[in-house]
């Protein structure tokens, strides 16, 4: 997994590309710490370019939201399709974290 | 006679001050008595006190055989047996791994690669050099205390790796236990569980709900290892408390969602499938929370998925799951497996949609020749890597259940 971070408006976007498996627990910090760093209110995580999410790797998405949360700062998903779309469908988790 | 088995030295007491292990027993090798004196007297002053001689290559192959060495330090010329064919030996018949330290002089180069050929560690150049014997000497115990060390740590994981699956493969009940339940109320069942890396966070249960009704129960913990096998021993715990919701799903799912959401860290959930099947009155009832969609196989070849969705397990203690149910006939399978099935990880576009898991299903049902696990594994992994069958990333668990055809 890499990621890119970029400011639109009031808004942190993360992007992150390739795949978000159990192997990415360590580079995920820094997108938890970019996260819980920021200044702006609203993180918006684009997956437009990942290919692929495994069950570890939903569970990272948990984990930046909550810490996000705990901070006081909303997150959303966005660019959310193919493979990630049908893994993110079963599991429901816009129920935990909206989508655009 | 056996060889003995060569020696291991440890511990802090064992060890000098600078931290190398003195204690170590050395054998000196040389024709030559003055060169004996030598380098036993080059050991001593730096502090290694436990050094047996040979004065050829037979009597150090027979030292060798009576006591164990930490090291050797060998002469190639010698009378009676040569330091290659005494290398070849401790290699070879001995079958040791100590290292082997070589001295040969300036002018013999090409031996030098007949000498490691042999098995030698390490050569030493003639005229011994104080400082470099030593050193030599220093190093190749240290890095062998340490692969021991490392042997030794790698060992112990694995046994408790291995006392850690035999645990959690008793959670499972046996065919016995389960036919017990599943055969009076007009059904079989076939399962199969094989976790990634000797430990896994898969788990299948089979319940009696009442004189007709049966539940069956698969879950699957997020990551593997250690921590998703601990968490499966959780589940397992709580869902054997959960025993007056049986009959329904959707409180049983609940239930098991807020026991989950106060024991998981936030990274970690569940996905699950909780069915209870009730073959007389030809219906499923069922709740799902993210798990692979089952597949209804039907007695007149056709097949319908079941809906998997639902929040994963112990997020949100709040969660709902929805009741869903499904009409089933005699001769009616329900097929429900773990993500590691239809996942492909190193090729997500080409992960096996539901109707090839229906078709890979019913192809196998289809080969009489061999049992449905291994058919139907056979059938979806033919088109994966090679070696994908073998070692499975993800654990691999399914439950095949048959409603008996009406007499």
């Amino acid at each position: 997994m890499e990621f890119k971070s970029s400011r639109e408006g009031d808004d942190l976007v993360i992007a992150l590309a390739g795949t978000l498996t159990f192997d990415d627990h360590e580079n995920f910090r820094a997108v938890v710490t970019l996260i819980t760093d920021t200044d702006t209110g609203m993180v918006v995580l684009d997956l437009s370019a990942l290919t692929m999410i495994d069950s570890a790797g939903i569970g990272m998405l948990l984990l930046a939201n909550d810490r996000g949360a705990k901070q006081g700062k909303a997150m959303r998903l966005r660019g959310v399709t193919g493979h990630v779309a049908k893994v993110v469908e079963l599991s429901k988790i816009e129920q935990l974290i909206p989508i655009d | 006679m056996t060889a003995p088995r060569d020696r291991m030295t440890t511990g802090a007491a064992a060890a000098g001050l600078d931290g190398h292990d003195l204690t170590a027993r050395i054998l000196v090798v040389d024709d030559l008595r003055s060169s004996r004196l030598l380098i036993g007297s080059v050991l001593m002053t730096a502090g290694y006190c436990d050094i047996v001689y040979a004065e050829d290559g037979a009597e150090a192959v027979l030292r060798l055989r009576e006591q164990a060495f930490d090291m050797v330090i060998l002469d190639i010329v010698m009378p009676r047996m040569d330091g290659f064919e005494v290398c070849r030996r401790i290699r070879g018949e001995l079958q040791l791994d100590i290292p082997i330290l070589i001295q040969t002089g300036v002018t013999e180069a090409d031996r030098r690669v007949q000498a490691f050929d042999a098995g030698a560690s390490d050569i030493v150049s003639k005229p011994i050099n104080a400082g470099e014997l030593v050193s030599r000497v220093r190093l190749h115990l240290d890095r062998r205390r340490l692969i021991r060390r490392l042997e030794a740590y790698r060992q112990r994981m694995q046994d408790e790796l291995e006392a850690a699956q035999d645990m959690q493969m008793s959670l499972l009940a046996s065919d016995a236990d389960v036919s017990g339940i599943v055969v009076p109320r007009g059904a079989s069942v076939e399962t199969f569980y094989q976790p990634s890396n000797t430990l896994g966070g898969d788990l299948w249960q089979i319940f009696p709900v009442d004189e007709t009704r049966f539940a069956v129960f698969m879950v699957d913990l997020s990551g593997h290892g250690v921590s998703a096998a601990i968490n499966a021993f959780r589940v397992h715990m709580l869902a054997g408390g959960l025993g007056a919701l049986r009959a329904d799903p959707s409180a049983w799912m609940e239930a098991l969602n807020r026991g989950l959401a106060e024991i998981l860290p936030v990274e970690h959930f569940a996905a699950a499938f909780y069915g209870v099947i009730d073959p007389a009155a030809g219906r499923i009832d069922y709740a799902a929370a993210g798990w692979p969609e089952p597949v209804l196989l039907q007695a007149d070849g056709g097949w319908q998925a079941l809906d998997g969705s639902g929040l994963i397990l112990g997020c949100s203690s709040a969660a709902c799951y929805e009741a869903r149910s499904l009409t089933v006939a005699p001769g009616d399978r329900l097929f429900v497996y773990s993500d590691a099935l239809c996942e492909d990880f190193d090729r997500p576009h080409r992960s096996l949609p539901t109707a090839g898991v229906a078709a890979a299903a019913t192809a196998a049902l289809a080969d009489d020749s061999r049992d449905f696990a291994g058919a139907v594994l056979d059938q979806v992994f033919a088109d994966r890597g090679a070696g994908a069958r073998g070692g499975f990333r993800d654990d691999m668990t399914f439950v095949l259940v048959t409603l008996e055809e009406t007499a």
